[in-house]
C-alpha cells in the first residue's frame, strides 16, 4: 500500500499535462487512493474504477492491438482483475503456440476449457477441432458424423475455405457466451469470456468476417450464424473491444488504425485503451536537471563499490528518453483516440510469472 | 561468441548481395518491418535494385519508410538525402490483395463473360478482399510476379507475424492440395449450382451429401461457393502451376529466409519454434536475428573511479535502483538468448535496442549498419551511434 502512494506521488508529480486535460480524457487514468491525493484529483479515482467496472461487466471482453503489445499479458490481468471481482472468467486464446496460462505457472490448456486458478478457465482454441465439433453436434447420428470428420474431402475444404475457420472459432465463442451454468438457472457458465485476438491486421479480419460473411450469404447457417455473432460483438453492453498498444511510433499508428476500422468497418465501439510498457517517472524534476547537468559535464566518480557514476548517468539517459516517449504517445494517443486511456508500466522483472500479473491486475483495478 | 555473431552477418550480408528473394519472418511487434526495410535500404545502397514489400495487412512499412501509405504498386522511394549518388534503388509496396485478385482474373480469363461472372460473384467481392487467408494465395500470386519483374534483383518480403507467416509458406501447398482432390468435383456437382437445384439428387450418396451439407453449412453458401469455383475452372491448371513454381522458388538457391526474434521469452520461444519449421520444411536459411537487445548498466560500468561521486545520497540510490532494474532485463534477456543460442545451428546477430524510434531512412540505415556490422551491443554503445538525439515528430 505505501509503495502504491509513493509510486502515485510520482505519477501525479509527472502528470501536468493529464491534470490540464478535460475529464472525459482523464477517466483512463487508474491512479491509487492514498493520503497524498489531492482534493481535486480524488474525483478521478472514482472514474478509474468504474471504468474497470463499466468493462468487466460485460461478457465478452476482445483484446486487439500490433504484436508484441502484450495482449496476452494483459488481458491476462484483466481477467485476474475479473476473478478478483468474483467472477467466473474464461480467458480464450486462438491457436496460440505459447499459451497465457504459463504467466500463472499453470500447465498448457489445449483445446478443452480447463480451470488454471480458482475462478479461472482458460482455453486455446483450435479452429479446425471446433469445426468437427460443430459437425458432430449438427450430424447428430455418430457414425455419419465419423464419415464425415473422416473424410479428404472435408479436411481440404475446411484447410482452404477462406474465413470459415474464424467464423467456427466466433460462433464457438458466441455459444460459451450464451451458456448457462445449469440447466435451468439463470446465471451464465462464465460471467466473463476475455479473447486475446490475433494481432491487429489479421485480428481486424478476424472480426470482419462475420461482416464479409453476413453480407455475402444471406441465408442458411453461415449467414445465420455470422449475424448472430456480429450482433453480439456490436452489441456494447456485452463486448466491449480493448485496443492496446505501446508507446513507440509503429504501435501508436496501428492502434489508431484499429480504431478507425472498428469503428467504420465492424460497427463496433472500443471501450478503452491500453498503453502497456509505459516508462513511468521515476526521478523528482530537480534530480532529472541534475542528471543532465552531471552528463553534460561527463561527471565520473564511484556511486558505490564496483558501479561508477558514468554507468549510472547513461542508464539514467537512457531512461529519461524512454521516458519522454511514453510521455509523448500518451498525450498524442490521448489526442487521436477518443477514448479512455489506461497506461500500464514497464516491466522489469527477472521473469514474467505470477506476481508480475498479480501486479498489473492490481494496477488495473487501483485498489 | 563474438566472432560467431560476425560470422552471423557475415552470411546474411551475402545472401543480401546474392539472392533474389528475401523473407523475413518472426512473430508481431520484434521489429520485422523495421528489419525488412532496413535490409532492403542497405543492399539498395550497395547498388542492388531492391523492392521491398509487405503482406501484412497492418500495412506497417509505410511506417518505418516514413511515408504515409504505400499503394499496391512499387513507389520508387528518394534515396538522395542518404547518398548524394545512391548507386543502386529501392521501391516500396503493400500488397492489395483485392486488386491483385483483380489482377490475376483479368490476365487469365479467356473472355469478357468469364471475367464478369468471377468480379460480379457474390462470394468474390467478399472474400478477395475482406478475409483472412486470402492475403497469402494472393501474396503468393504477386511474390511469383514480381520475382519475374526485372526491374528488380532483390525483392524484400516482409510477412505477417508467425503462425501467419507459416500460413504464407503453406498456401501453395495448401491450394495445390485442395485443387488436386475431389473437394473441387465435389463442389462442382451439379445439384450444388442454382438453378440446377431443384433437380431431383440421382443417387443415394448425392442425396445424402447435398442433406448433410445443407445442415452443416448451409445451400446457399455452398451454392455460392460452388459459383465461385465453377467461374474459376479454366483457371485451376494456372492456379496450379503457378502454385507449383512458388513452392519451387521458396526453396531454391534464389531465396533466403530470415527469422527475427525480440528479446523478450514469448519471442524467442515463438522464434525457435519458427526455426524448426522453417529447417524441417528445409527452407534456405541466411539469418537469425534477435532484435533490440537491452544493455547492461552494471556489467557495462568500465573502470571504476576511486573517488565518491559528488551527488546527493537519495538520487544515488534511484539510480543504483534504476540499474538493477535494467540489469534484472538485461540478465532476462541474457538467459533466453542462450538458450535459443543453445537450440539452433545457425549464429545469431545481436541488435541492441535504440533509444529512438526507428521510422524514416536515415533511422533505417543505421539499423541497417548494426545488423550487418554484427558487432556486441556493448561495443556499439559507445560508438555514438545510439546517442542520437530523440526528437519525436508529430504527424
Amino acid at each position: 500500500m505505501t509503495t502504491f502512494s509513493f509510486r502515485f506521488a510520482a505519477e501525479v508529480g509527472g502528470a501536468e499535462d493529464a491534470v490540464a486535460l478535460p475529464l472525459v480524457e482523464l477517466k483512463g487514468l487508474i491512479l491509487a487512493p492514498g493520503p497524498c491525493l489531492p482534493a481535486r484529483l480524488r474525483a478521478r479515482v472514482s472514474l478509474g474504477r468504474m471504468l474497470l467496472d463499466d468493462l468487466l461487466s460485460r461478457r465478452l471482453v476482445v483484446l486487439t492491438g500490433k504484436g508484441g503489445t502484450g495482449k496476452s499479458v494483459v488481458g491476462t490481468a484483466l481477467a485476474l482483475a475479473a476473478c478478483a471481482r468474483g467472477k467466473r472468467v474464461l480467458l480464450v486464446e486462438i491457436d496460440a503456440p505459447l499459451e497465457a496460462s504459463r504467466y500463472l505457472g499453470a500447465a498448457p490448456v489445449g483445446g478443452r476449457e480447463a480451470q488454471i486458478r480458482p475462478g479461472l478457465f482458460a482455453v486455446n482454441m483450435d479452429p479446425a477441432a471446433v469445426m468437427d465439433e460443430y459437425v458432430r453436434r449438427v450430424v447428430r447420428v455418430d457414425l455419419l458424423a465419423r464419415r464425415v470428420l473422416a473424410s479428404p474431402v472435408y479436411r481440404r475444404f475446411f484447410a482452404a475455405a477462406p474465413g470459415l475457420p474464424e467464423l467456427m472459432v466466433l460462433g464457438k465463442i458466441m455459444v460459451l457466451e450464451e451458456q448457462r451454468a445449469a440447466r435451468f438457472s439463470s446465471r451464465p457458465r462464465y460471467d466473463l469470456i476475455v479473447v486475446d485476438a490475433p494481432a491487429t491486421g489479421h485480428g481486424i479480419s478476424f472480426l470482419k468476417v462475420p461482416v464479409a460473411a453476413s453480407q455475402a450469404v444471406p441465408v442458411g447457417p453461415v449467414g445465420h450464424n455470422a449475424r448472430r455473432i456480429l450482433s453480439m460483438l456490436r452489441d456494447a453492453e456485452r463486448t466491449a473491444l480493448v485496443l492496446v498498444a505501446v508507446p513507440e511510433e509503429m504501435a501508436a499508428v496501428e492502434a489508431q488504425e484499429l480504431h478507425r476500422a472498428a469503428v467504420d468497418e465492424l460497427g463496433m465501439e472500443p471501450a478503452v485503451l491500453v498503453l502497456n510498457q509505459c516508462h513511468e517517472r521515476r526521478f523528482r524534476r530537480e534530480e532529472e536537471a541534475e542528471i543532465l547537468r552531471l552528463a553534460a559535464e561527463n561527471a565520473d566518480g564511484r556511486l558505490v563499490r564496483g558501479v561508477g557514476l558514468r554507468a549510472a548517468l547513461s542508464a539514467a539517459r537512457r531512461h529519461l528518453r524512454r521516458r519522454k516517449l511514453t510521455q509523448f504517445y500518451q498525450t498524442r494517443l490521448r489526442r487521436a483516440i477518443p477514448l479512455p486511456l489506461v497506461s500500464l508500466p514497464y516491466l522489469f522483472d527477472e521473469d514474467l510469472g505470477p506476481s508480475s500479473i498479480e501486479r498489473l491486475a492490481q494496477r488495473l483495478e487501483a485498489a | 561468441m563474438k566472432s560467431t555473431r560476425g560470422r552471423g552477418s557475415r552470411g546474411l550480408a551475402a545472401a543480401l548481395a546474392e539472392r533474389r528473394i528475401l523473407v523475413v519472418c518472426g512473430s508481431g511487434g520484434v521489429g520485422k518491418t523495421t528489419t525488412a526495410a532496413a535490409l532492403a535500404l542497405q543492399a539498395a545502397l550497395e547498388g542492388r535494385r531492391v523492392l521491398a514489400c509487405t503482406i501484412d495487412p497492418a500495412r506497417r512499412l509505410a511506417t518505418s519508410l516514413g511515408l504515409a501509405s504505400l499503394e499496391g504498386r512499387p513507389r520508387r522511394l528518394d534515396l538522395s538525402r542518404l547518398a548524394a549518388r545512391a548507386p543502386g534503388a529501392l521501391w516500396a509496396m503493400t500488397l492489395d490483395t483485392r486488386r491483385t485478385f483483380d489482377a490475376i482474373v483479368e490476365k487469365h480469363t479467356s473472355n469478357e463473360a468469364a471475367r464478369r461472372r468471377i468480379l460480379e460473384n457474390r462470394f468474390y467481392r467478399q472474400v478477395s478482399s475482406a478475409l483472412a487467408g486470402s492475403h497469402e494465395y494472393m501474396a503468393m500470386e504477386k511474390l511469383l510476379e514480381l520475382s519475374d519483374d526485372d526491374r528488380f534483383d532483390l525483392v524484400v518480403l516482409d510477412t505477417p507475424p508467425t503462425r501467419h507467416a507459416l500460413d504464407f509458406l503453406e498456401a501453395p501447398d495448401r491450394l495445390t492440395g485442395f485443387l488436386d482432390t475431389s473437394v473441387l468435383r465435389w463442389f462442382l456437382k451439379p445439384y450444388f449450382v442454382a438453378g440446377r437445384l431443384t433437380l431431383k439428387v440421382a443417387t443415394r450418396t448425392g442425396a445424402f451429401a447435398f442433406e448433410l451439407a445443407d445442415r452443416v453449412l448451409g445451400l446457399q453458401f455452398l451454392q455460392d461457393l460452388s459459383e465461385f469455383f465453377l467461374a474459376f475452372e479454366g483457371m485451376y491448371e494456372g492456379f496450379k502451376q503457378r502454385a507449383g513454381k512458388v513452392h519451387a522458388l521458396l526453396r531454391g538457391e534464389d531465396c533466403g529466409f530470415v527469422l527475427v526474434a525480440g528479446p523478450a521469452r514469448a519471442t524467442l520461444d515463438e522464434a525457435l519454434y519458427f526455426y524448426r519449421q522453417l529447417r524441417e520444411k528445409e527452407m534456405p536459411f541466411v539469418g537469425l536475428i534477435v532484435n533490440r537487445v537491452h544493455p547492461d548498466p552494471l556489467s557495462d560500468a568500465g573502470a571504476v573511479p576511486r573517488t565518491p561521486a559528488r551527488i546527493e545520497a537519495a538520487l544515488a540510490r534511484g539510480l543504483l535502483r534504476l540499474m538493477e532494474d535494467q540489469a534484472r532485463v538485461a540478465r532476462r534477456e541474457r538467459r533466453g538468448i542462450a538458450r535459443l543460442e543453445a537450440e539452433v545451428s545457425d549464429p545469431l546477430i545481436l541488435v541492441p535496442e535504440l533509444d529512438a524510434d526507428v521510422h524514416d531512412l536515415r533511422g533505417l540505415r543505421e539499423v541497417g549498419e548494426l545488423i550487418l556490422g554484427g558487432r556486441s551491443p556493448s561495443r556499439q554503445t559507445k560508438d555514438g551511434l545510439l546517442k542520437r538525439r530523440f526528437a519525436p515528430q508529430e504527424n
